[in-house]
Order: structure tokens, then C-alpha cells, then sequence
């Protein structure tokens, strides 16, 4: 498999805080590729990287051979790079349809907005569609109608990854996706990581705390620790590693 | 369909400017000023809370806007003979122009600093106008002609208020369709999260440049607009206490929502008759009675008067909402290995 999407030796400091120290990470076109570490590692701050809210010192990041480092925020989306947050945010004053029709921005067509038009009626048409049918794949079309922040939590993580999926992005970048999620809703973002990157071929880093999770969909997890790369590997060799037993795991790890 | 509003909603304005023509051959002159008063407040506020309500950009230069409409028009028309149906257009346009320019550094700035820096360019506005003498006529005020549309001559409450009806019907529609628009979305999208709005592909900036510049427009064509059924146009109503009456209205009738601003309008705006119609002496708190109206409403009703009443801003859980993985999802799990 080749490499779509790399990090190379990205250095992020945070006043006197190296966040991240010359971090490397290839990610193979296709994968399901976690990134793991405890707390405060600089997991995020990969991700806020990405997609440019905050800029590293020095390294470069490397998306389908174009740097993203001289990009604004939304010119990372127009690439084919969409995310979800890990505190959700949401469009909570706009419907679950507005969230979605919100996140084809990128791909949607431009129009005189204050009046009718064939043109606007043409773009609409086609944004409903698009968003009707990522809601249908990911279940919230029932309540396509309700106000965003009237969703309880699970659903709310939902909407958070239908926005990003809108982008039809071919790299898609989620935080904590099951983070606070009940056992069965855990396995229902397993089942749909796995036909996103199976059936859809797209590109997924992951980072995540629920290593049920993480076992189960990763094809490579590369563990941080306070923002070095301390182990990268397949699932099975990260459980065994020394290293991140020690750094992160704990314990208990050695008898799972 | 869901990009383009609804006959229900744009049968209304029909209505409106049927009323424009009717009321006129019935009303008395004063009800007339009353009707004509509203409706200029009412384009101000749309305005104001394009801004406000649906960009969540706590800005205050709008008023200097609507100064920019008034004065623009009239001048335009008097210095230079442009018609009302050209020279009100020109004058939003310049307001518009005006609020782009001052949106490019205020866009750095973000809450109460925002708001400090644009209010301060108001006020810088109104000094413009009270000190001006040789345009304005500064604190004497300037006495303004008649405007004349294709031959139609305004100058009365009378033959003013179908002409205000069919703008504010204008306006009203263009509001309907940017409010289902893909810019409208992303207005309101800034408002909630700038950090989804710039990870969905939304130029956060340039954005809050075109709120400004739109609500900047509107602020223009209500100044343009006033100028129809006033015959004489001064600077005392360009200042605070003028922002703060279309800041209470917004927020009183539920801002980011077109039927709240309606509503707040026509409450607020009727305040003074109402005090005026009740025994002697009431009118003197007119100033207290919006402070008050303005503080209960910000404490116990956020989303205004509409808030209260329209389903969509009512937190509400439905039972139906399970924390079950919804079937379609259910069906791609088992489809899975």
C-alpha cells in the first residue's frame, strides 16, 4: 500500500511546552490507522495541526504529495480532508439537515443568495440529496428535522462524523469518535469505520482511548507519548511492546 | 424544497404591500407615521441581526450605516439631482462599501473588543455628521425635499407608506432567501463554532467580511428609506440611543429568528404610543421602561419572545430519540464480517 497522507518531523511548542518533538508518521492509502497515548501526548495537537489551527515550528505535512503547512483552514477541507472534534462541537442552533448541508460546503456549488434562480435551485436540489444519503448511512435521518443540540450525546458523535463525511473527504480524521459511548454504540462506529475504509476506500486516523475499538479496526497504531513517537506497529505487536505497557497501557494490559 | 422559502412564508409580503396601498385611503396621518416609522426600524434590525443573531459578531457600527443612507440619499438627491430609485441604492452600496472596509481590521477583533472598537466608530460617525457643517448642517439638521419616484412625488406619510411597504417586502424576501441560502448557512455556522465552519470548508474571515458588508447594505437602504417620509433629517437620532432601541428590539423579540425581530419591532416600536395613551406622565419613563424590558428580557427569555413559542429554539426531546443505534446502522453492522 502506499503512503497517501505523512507527517514528517513536525516540531509544536506551546510557549515552554514541546507538544510535539520531530513527529513522524506515514499513513498508507486505504488504512484504518490509529494514534494512541495518554493523555496530553500531543494527539489533538496533530489533528489541530492538520488542520491548521495551529502551525508547527518547523516539519512539514504531506497530503496526496501537497504540503498542507501554507494553507488556510479551509483549504485543507477543499483538499479532501475533513475531522470531527473530540469535546463535540456542533452547529447547535442549526438543524441535523443544516449541520450536514454545512459540511458540503467545500464541494457546493456557489449562488446569487438573495433571491430565486435556476442556479440555486439546481445547487440545493443536489446539497439535499448529498445530505439526505450520508444520513441515511449513518442513521440520522430521522431526525434530520431536529435542532442540533436537542440530539442526546451518541447522536450528537454521529452528526459530528456526517458533517465531515458531507466533505466526501478522502482522508478523514476523527477524534475520540467512541469517547463516552455505551458498549453497543461502540461497535455500531466500529461497523461503520470498517465500511467506511473497506467498502469506501477512505483513508482514517483515528485517535482514540477505547482500545476495544482500536484493536479491532486498526491495520497500524502508532503510540505518542509526550509528543514522541514511542512505538508504531500493528495492534497485536503494540500490545506486547514494552514501551507503551509502560507508558500507557499499564499493567493490566499484560494479562488482556 | 429546502433551499428556496416557502409560498407561506412570501404570501405575507403580498400582503404587505397590498396593505401599503389600502391603509393609506383609511388611517389617519399619524398611524401612518407610526406604520412608516416601524418599517424603517424594522429593515435596521433585519440588518443589525444579520450580524448579531445570525453571525454572532457583537458589532455596534450600525448605525453609522444608516447615517451613511440618510445623509447619502438626501444629499445625492438635493446636491446632485440623483432620483431616490438610483441615489438610495447608491447610498447603501457606499454603506456597504463603508462596512466592508471597517470589517477587514474588526474581524481580528472578537467580543466586547469588537464591540468597543465598532462603537467607537459610530460615534466617530456621529461626530462626522454633527460637525460637518458644510454638508450636513451639523446640529441644525438639514432640511430635505420631497423625493420623486418616476414622477410620483413622496414627501407624506401617505404617499410614502406604499413605497416603504414594497422595500420592506423587498427586503423581507431577500432575507427569506439568504436565510436558506448556502451563505446563509454559513453565517449562522460561524455563529455556533467557527472551528467546525473552518474544518467544513468555510472561510471563517471572509465570511464575517460579508456579514458586515450585508448588514452594512441594509443599515444603508433603512437610512435610504427613511428619507421618504421625513422632511428634515438630523444627527441626535444617529447615536446610542437609537442602536440600543434596535438592540432591545432584536433581543427582545429573539434574535437569529426573522418573525422575533418582527416581533420585537412592532412591540418595542409601539412602547411610545402605548405610554403615550396611558395617563399623564408615563411617557417621561419611556427610556427606564425599555432598560427594564431590555434587562427582564436578556435574564429569563434569552431566545427572546419568538424563543418562547417556536419549536425550532425549544430544547425538547422527543422519546423516540433511544440511544439505540438507529436501524439503517444496524442493518450496515450485520452486513459487516
Amino acid at each position: 500500500m502506499s503512503t497517501i497522507f505523512s507527517i514528517r518531523d513536525v516540531t509544536v511548542r506551546f510557549g515552554g511546552l514541546l507538544a510535539l518533538n520531530r513527529f513522524s508518521m506515514d499513513v498508507a492509502q486505504g488504512a484504518i490507522h490509529a494514534l494512541i497515548g495518554p493523555n496530553g501526548a500531543g494527539k489533538s495537537t496533530v489533528f489541530n495541526c492538520v488542520s491548521r489551527f495551529c502551525t508547527p515550528v518547523s516539519g512539514d505535512i504531506v497530503f496526496d504529495g501537497k504540503s498542507l503547512i501554507a494553507l488556510p483552514p479551509h483549504g485543507v477541507v477543499a483538499l479532501g480532508i475533513a475531522r470531527t472534534f473530540q469535546n463535540i462541537e456542533q452547529l447547535y442552533r442549526m438543524t441535523v439537515l443544516e449541520n450536514v448541508l454545512v459540511g458540503l460546503t467545500s464541494r457546493a456549488p456557489l449562488y446569487f443568495p438573495f433571491g430565486p434562480g435556476a442556479a440555486r435551485a439546481r445547487a440545493e436540489r443536489q446539497a439535499v440529496a448529498d445530505a439526505e444519503e450520508v444520513l441515511a448511512q449513518t442513521g440520522l435521518l430521522p431526525y434530520r428535522d431536529m435542532l442540533a443540540g436537542n440530539l442526546d450525546f451518541g447522536h450528537q458523535k454521529l452528526l459530528d462524523l456526517s458533517r465531515a463525511l458531507a466533505a466526501k473527504p478522502r482522508l478523514l480524521l476523527l477524534d475520540e469518535p467512541a469517547a463516552g459511548l455505551r458498549n453497543r454504540e461502540i461497535s455500531h462506529v466500529d461497523a461503520i469505520l470498517v465500511d467506511l475504509a473497506r467498502r469506501r476506500g477512505i483513508t482514517i486516523v483515528l485517535v482514540e482511548h477505547v482500545m476495544q475499538l482500536v484493536m479491532s479496526v486498526a491495520d497500524t497504531v502508532t503510540v505518542l507519548s509526550f509528543g514522541e513517537k514511542i512505538a508504531e506497529g500493528v495492534p497485536a505487536a503494540i500490545r506486547s511492546d514494552a514501551n507503551v505497557i509502560e507508558a500507557y497501557l499499564g499493567r493490566e494490559a499484560t494479562h488482556a | 424544497m429546502h433551499g428556496s422559502p416557502p409560498l407561506r412564508h412570501l404570501l405575507p409580503l403580498g400582503l404587505l404591500i397590498a396593505a401599503g396601498f389600502v391603509l393609506p385611503q383609511f388611517l389617519p396621518e399619524y398611524f401612518l407615521y407610526i406604520a412608516n416609522t416601524l418599517m424603517v426600524y424594522l429593515i435596521l434590525a433585519i440588518g443589525l441581526d444579520i450580524l448579531l443573531g445570525w453571525s454572532g459578531q457583537f458589532a455596534f457600527a450600525h448605525i453609522a450605516f444608516y447615517g451613511i443612507g440618510i445623509y447619502g440619499t438626501a444629499l445625492l438627491n438635493m446636491r446632485l439631482g440623483v432620483p431616490f430609485v438610483l441615489g438610495m441604492p447608491l447610498a447603501a452600496a457606499a454603506a456597504a462599501a463603508i462596512g466592508f472596509l471597517i470589517a477587514i481590521p474588526a474581524t481580528r477583533l472578537r467580543a466586547v473588543y469588537l464591540a468597543l472598537a465598532t462603537f467607537a466608530f459610530a460615534e466617530c460617525a456621529q461626530w462626522v455628521y454633527r460637525t460637518w457643517d458644510s454638508v450636513t448642517k451639523g446640529p441644525d439638521g438639514l432640511r430635505i425635499s420631497a423625493p420623486d419616484i418616476f414622477g410620483y412625488v413622496v414627501g407624506t406619510d401617505k404617499r410614502a407608506l406604499p413605497v416603504i411597504a414594497i422595500i420592506l417586502a423587498l427586503v423581507l424576501a431577500a432575507t427569506l432567501y439568504l436565510g436558506r441560502s448556502k451563505l446563509g448557512r454559513s453565517l449562522c455556522a460561524i455563529r455556533d463554532s467557527e472551528h467546525v465552519a473552518a474544518a467544513s470548508g468555510i472561510d471563517v474571515k471572509r465570511t464575517k467580511v460579508i456579514a458586515f458588508t450585508i448588514s452594512a447594505f441594509y443599515a444603508g437602504v433603512a437610512g435610504g428609506t427613511y428619507t421618504l417620509f421625513q422632511s428634515f433629517i438630523h444627527p441626535d437620532g444617529l447615536g446610542v440611543w437609537t442602536l440600543v432601541l434596535v438592540l432591545s428590539m432584536i433581543v427582545v423579540g429573539g434574535s437569529g429568528t426573522l418573525p422575533g425581530v418582527v416581533l420585537g419591532v412592532v412591540l418595542l416600536g409601539l412602547l411610545p404610543e402605548a405610554l403615550r395613551a396611558a395617563p399623564r406622565g408615563l411617557l417621561v419613563w419611556q427610556e427606564f421602561a425599555y432598560g427594564l424590558i431590555l434587562t427582564l428580557a436578556i435574564m429569563f427569555m434569552p431566545r427572546g419572545i419568538w424563543g418562547l413559542f417556536n419549536r425550532r429554539t425549544r430544547a425538547r426531546r422527543k422519546p423516540a430519540l433511544s440511544v439505540e443505534a438507529p436501524a439503517p446502522a444496524r442493518a450496515l453492522q450485520h452486513q459487516s464480517p
